[in-house]
């Protein structure tokens, strides 16, 4: 299957998603929100983590401030929705363009830990401040349409996947995988390295900025601890690797996996459902490295002995 | 003045449990090249086992130091041994997103057996204090401190003169050619792990209490000891006592001038600084 009939298929399958609310129970379209928005999330960390080969462990900030400023721009100041989303992506943008400089520097473990950092640096300075409401957050007008938003995550999600399918065959995509692969001879080759990153940084924090904005007037109350929630890293790290990072489809099918078996776990005992991610990521970085999309293409023809395969790979 | 003393002595106690958070953490980093995510958590148990020996069998927290290390030592083996060992080779990525599953996993088990409450290890000395130089010391503070300092210079012993340190540093250096001088690898992995993991437990003991726990406190701590590791280097444990004296005195300060709120801002926005200036750490090599 090439990579066109493969998102042909996928855009049938948005398509025949878009009804889902007309049919499906609320109990039902809520978690297909969940779910839609935490596969945005993924595809958008695949864009800086899987293409771009660094491993941000703060894409949460990027849904954070997306959160916020779609809050800050409707409880606040009182403008629509639509300008609040606006205002999330601006933030965003502007926090992937100053920080995202310096950071992007970085490499391997350090450029980890220091988004790790930042994740943690920017909860605490937004429970100070006034205008977001301190350590109590803010509570968002009300609005019953969970059709509205499910279609918008929907919307969101076919974007983002959309946007990761143009990079895997556009002049900017390639400089991203060459990055990837060895920055130094992608430097040499005349790729603009700390504006390619830059860009793709920006490019993630777009995707999970909007992510959070609909995520905040849907639940209708944000407050730090949960908008800028280090788990949520966790988990769009977790999904994108389990279903393929780098790959065009890989991170969403991964999402859509994970969160139907944690949702069916959770409603046995929620803590067995975090427990079960992690399990997940152990298991697949050992026996399948290269995530769900690798693990399809060839289990065919390598059978069972693609596991073991993996772990002589790679084991002392 | 006399405030300001009193804070410094404050950054000073609270300096040297880092150095010991940060110690295990810097050693598996050096030798492995493995960023361990799961240290805080293994942090987190250690100071379980350090709550659970008191309040069920009445074990006083600073005997049952040598307890939860050795409790520690063998999770931290057979972790290496079994799991990360065969992922040894692979990109480091890939150890960065193992160690955070495996800090995932131990973090809902302890939720799982332990609750989500906050727990405090309270012995009747707990509240004791004495005064020095017109400075009031926590004695258990001091106490920490002490033996936080103390396992420092056992480490730094221990890598420099025995044979198993030397293999250690052999690791560390040159695999291959330590290899070929009769070090078997997959040991000596799991031995250091082990060891990492020890300290971990001792710092977690300690820290239980110093500071209140709960299953979530790996995360602070990871990113807390990783800040040290930084400001210091990994060449020497000396240089991590040195990084765990300054992020102690500077959350102090941040704390008093500042405001407590912005405790988590300051440490983490220097770890990000040193980050970008200074990424061989502030005493670290040049190069």
């Amino acid at each position: 299957m090439t990579a066109r009939s493969g998102l042909i298929a996928a855009l049938v399958v948005a398509a025949l998603l878009a009804f889902v609310p007309w049919l499906a129970s609320p109990v039902l379209v809520q978690f297909g929100i969940t779910t839609l928005l935490l596969a945005t999330l993924a595809q958008g960390w695949n864009i800086i983590g899987g293409y771009t080969g660094y491993a941000s462990f703060g894409n949460s900030v990027f849904y954070g401030l997306g959160s916020y400023g779609t809050a800050i721009a409707m409880v606040q100041w009182h403008l629509p929705f639509g300008i609040g989303l606006v205002f999330g992506v601006v933030l965003a943008v502007a926090f992937a363009l100053l920080l995202g400089l310096p950071v992007l520097r970085l490499r391997g473990h350090y450029f980890a830990i220091a988004t790790l950092a930042l994740a943690q640096v920017m909860t605490a300075i937004v429970s100070n401040l006034p205008i977001a409401g301190r350590n109590v957050g803010l509570v968002l007008p009300l609005l019953n349409g969970d059709k509205l938003f499910y279609e918008l995550a929907l919307a969101l999600l076919v974007l983002a996947t959309l946007a990761v399918f143009w990079l895997s065959r556009s002049r900017f995509g390639f400089g991203l995988i060459a990055i990837r692969e060895n920055e130094d001879a992608a430097a040499s080759m005349g790729i603009n390295t700390t504006l390619y990153k830059v860009l793709a940084f920006a490019l993630a924090g777009i995707f999970s900025a909007l992510a959070g904005g609909i995520h905040a007037y849907w639940i209708t109350f944000i407050d730090p601890v949960s908008a800028f929630d280090i788990s949520l890293n966790v988990k769009m790290i977790i999904m994108a690797v389990f279903g393929g990072p780098g790959s065009i489809l890989g991170p969403t099918i991964g999402a859509f996996v994970l969160s139907a078996v944690s949702e069916v776990l959770s409603t046995e005992v929620s803590s067995i459902a975090s427990l079960f991610f992690g399990a997940v990521v152990i298991v697949a970085v050992v026996f399948m490295p290269r995530g769900l999309s690798d693990l399809v293409r060839r289990i065919r023809k390598a059978g069972w002995s693609y596991f073991s395969e993996n772990v002589k790979a790679h084991r002392l | 003045m006399h405030l300001l003393l009193q804070i410094l002595a404050n950054g000073v106690l609270l300096g040297g449990l880092y150095a010991l958070m940060a110690l295990g953490l810097a050693l598996v980093w050096g030798v492995l090249n493995i960023v361990n995510l799961a240290h805080g958590s293994l942090i987190m148990l250690g100071a379980y086992s350090g709550y659970y020996l008191f309040t069920k069998l009445g074990i006083d927290p600073f005997v049952a130091l040598p307890i939860s290390m050795v409790a520690l030592f063998c999770a931290g083996f057979l972790i290496q041994r079994n799991i990360l060992n065969l992922i040894a080779r692979a990109p480091m990525f890939n150890t960065l997103l193992i160690t955070f599953g495996i800090d995932v996993v131990l973090t809902y088990l302890a939720q799982m057996f332990f609750s989500a409450d906050f727990r405090t290890t309270n012995p009747s000395y707990a509240g004791d204090h004495f005064n020095w130089l017109g400075m009031t010391l926590p004695l258990v503070r001091v106490l920490a401190c002490g033996i936080a300092l103390a396992l420092t210079v056992a480490l730094w012993l221990f890598l420099g003169r025995t044979r198993v340190g030397r293999a250690i540093r052999a690791t560390a250096q040159n695999l291959g050619a330590s290899r070929l001088y009769g070090v078997e690898p997959r040991l000596i992995y799991a031995l250091t792990f082990g060891l990492g993991a020890a300290l971990a437990g001792a710092a977690g003991d300690l820290y239980g209490v110093v500071s209140q726990i709960n299953p979530y406190i790996g995360a602070t701590l990871t990113a807390k000891s990783f800040a040290i590791a930084i400001i210091g280097g990994l060449e020497s444990p000396l240089g991590v006592v040195v990084g765990g004296m300054f992020l102690g005195i500077v959350e102090s300060l941040t704390a008093l001038y500042v405001g407590p709120t912005y405790v988590d801002v300051a440490s983490f926005g220097i770890l990000v600084l040193v980050l970008v200036f200074r990424p061989t750490g502030i005493l670290g090599a040049t190069t």
